[in-house]
């Protein structure tokens, strides 16, 4: 048993809370009373990558690596330096297999593993880590969409196109914006039972919001048709009674009843998603698409995803330009997002710029990794097993 | 007068008859519209007609879900066509001799095809004679040449010089790959007419080389 001093709790605690220059002075400090534990090596690491001092992040990982070979995080945060610090694919390629080896059921792992494969050019080697990553996990995006851009190096973009989108629908971020354009947050509580629903619209609409967003669908459905059977030209209700169509693939009931929706109320925002995403699911549709992204993109200008959407359909008409601006578009609005990062690294391979392209495929990792809180939930198991 | 055709067409959604269905596009066809056009013009307010049967009860569950199943049936008479009409545009393309990279060129060859052009990919490795051999087979009249590394870079002049050799001086021959792009006069060096800088420039080269020509190979 070695339980985590007073000290290392304090640079977690800082780290955690993102106060980075106060949690490394922590971890000096912790370093000063023990400097054989491995877990302040790899706080230190993570904390150094968080700031891009990857050579100080690959020094202090492999610190925490050889103090105990079966330190996890510390693998995780020195791949993750070797692949943001380019040029060192092969230890990169090694040091994902080991991760592989000592967290076998880690899925990132696999994902992390084929991106040094490719970015080493073993596009094959690639396709099968990938490959192992979705069998491990049928909903990984992010192997989606390496598949995608390796279907995209091999066949075009014609080929790509529908598996970054299928990558697109397994990130929950695009239901999230559908959520976010009806003003729909997760705000921890459950959704109504709908029973208990009071026998008005709103309440209503609210109580099918909500069920929708927990995935039952058909509670949901049944909320709508309550307020439909009142008023048929409610767009909103329509909206959502499109979006739960495309979450069963009934993508032309979808379309009907969102047509149906802006035939009432051009300004309804939910109903213009729906149908542009009704749209994209159409091959040969990327031009209706695109005028609907289009649309929605001016509606809610500072959201990512709208450009996103838009960036896609406009692949889809090989405008590789236009893409381009809209997916850097949507990195500046957010750069953590994994999907813009990934559709413009597709556009760069258009253009020859290789380099470029892996640059946001190495950055969509950092981030994914970040979002997916990976490296803390490593950190978290290897502390408690040592404790 | 008024377009009752969507409405002629939501009829055949919802009595389940792709046949009537197909009957009215065609119809519509015959009267002008665009192949373009007919998603815009007929499907989709068709399909509003239909989602607004479904919102005020005129149609049951099940109805709609038949209605969209003839809907699916009839779609690809409506949409615009996946990949566009041939152009009859004849592009060769190929990476230079010793040299492998395939990506930039793959990804080219598949967005020339997708626009509609009749693409012969030569693969990697090329020798210099084999583009003109191949040229003179396939009647193309533009031929873009890859090379990623300085050496197989410079040596695409000798793809000119074997065109000129073989009196096919009216080949247009187009560059692509990093040192071209990275050093814009080793094109001229090499008797190249363009650089193409990716799938766009592809297409907008080969575009603007046919528009020139009056289309044809």
């Amino acid at each position: 048993m070695s339980p985590r001093s007073r000290q290392v709790l304090l640079a977690e605690g800082l780290a955690r809370q993102g106060h980075v220059a106060p949690a490394v002075e922590a971890c000096y400090e912790a370093l000063r009373l023990d400097e054989s534990d491995p877990l302040v090596h790899v706080l230190l690491s993570d904390l150094f990558l968080a700031g891009d001092f990857y050579d100080e992040a690959i020094e202090a990982a492999s610190t925490a690596i050889e103090l105990d070979p079966d330190c996890a995080p510390a693998f995780l945060s020195l791949g993750l330096a070797y692949d943001r610090r380019g040029g060192m694919w092969d230890q990169s390629i090694l040091v994902w297999h080991e991760l592989a080896e000592v967290a076998p059921d880690l899925v990132t792992a696999h994902v992390q593993l084929g991106e040094a494969f490719a970015a080493a050019a073993f596009e094959e080697e690639a396709i099968e880590a990938w490959r192992a990553a979705l069998g491990l996990n049928a909903h990984e995006a992010r192997a989606m969409y390496n598949l995608a851009v390796a279907a995209l190096k091999k066949e075009g973009m014609a080929t790509a196109l529908p598996g970054f989108r299928r990558a697109g629908e397994l990130d929950p971020s695009q239901d999230d914006f559908f959520f976010a354009l009806a003003g729909v947050y997760d705000d921890g509580a459950a959704a109504p039972d709908p029973i208990d629903v009071a026998p008005d619209r709103d309440s209503r609409l609210g109580a099918a919001f909500a069920l929708a967003f927990e995935e039952d669908y058909f509670s949901a459905v049944d909320l709508i048709r309550l307020i439909l059977d009142e008023n048929a030209s409610d767009a909103e209700a329509l909206a959502l009674a499109g979006y739960l169509y495309l979450k069963q693939d009934s993508v032309n009931e979808a379309m009907a009843v969102a047509l149906r929706a802006l035939a009432i109320s051009t300004k309804t925002p939910t109903a213009v998603y729906v149908l542009g995403a009704a749209f994209a699911k159409r091959p040969g549709l990327n031009r209706n698409a695109a005028r609907v992204f289009g649309a929605l993109a001016k509606a809610v200008p500072n959201q990512a995803m709208p450009h996103v959407l838009l960036a896609e359909s406009l692949l889809g008409l090989q405008r590789f330009g236009q893409a381009k601006q809209a997916y850097l578009r949507a990195v500046e609005l957010d750069p953590t997002f994994v999907r813009a990062r990934f559709g413009l690294a597709a556009v760069f391979l258009t253009e020859g710029e290789y380099a470029r392209a892996h640059h946001e495929i190495r950055r969509a990792a950092y981030h994914d990794t970040r979002r997916q809180g990976l490296f803390w939930r490593l950190y978290d198991d290897y502390a408690q097993g040592r404790e | 007068m008024t377009d009752d055709r969507p409405a002629r067409l939501y009829q055949a959604f919802v009595s389940q008859d792709p046949a009537q269905a197909i009957a009215v596009i065609e119809k519509a066809r015959s009267a002008g519209i665009a192949q373009g056009q007919l998603f815009d013009q007929l499907f989709a307010p068709a399909m509003s007609l239909l989602g607004g049967a479904w919102a005020d009860g005129a149609i049951d569950e099940y109805t709609f879900t038949q209605a969209a199943v003839v809907a699916e049936q009839i779609t690809s008479f409506v949409t615009p066509p996946t990949t566009a009409q041939d152009t009859g545009v004849t592009v060769l393309l190929g990476t230079m001799h010793r040299d492998h990279h395939a990506i930039d060129k793959d990804i080219t060859a598949a967005a020339l095809k997708e626009a509609g052009h009749r693409v012969i990919d030569l693969g990697v490795d090329v020798r210099p004679a084999e583009f003109l051999e191949r040229a003179d087979e396939t009647g193309a009249r533009i031929v873009i040449v890859y090379a990623q590394l300085i050496g197989t870079a410079h040596s695409v002049s000798r793809v000119r010089e074997m065109f000129h050799a073989g009196g096919r001086d009216d080949l247009v021959l187009f560059v692509a790959g990093g040192p071209f792009s990275a050093d814009i006069s080793l094109a001229k060096q090499v008797g190249a007419n363009g650089v193409v800088r990716g799938a766009e420039s592809a297409l907008k080269l080969v575009a603007k080389i046919t528009a020139g020509r009056g289309g044809g190979t």
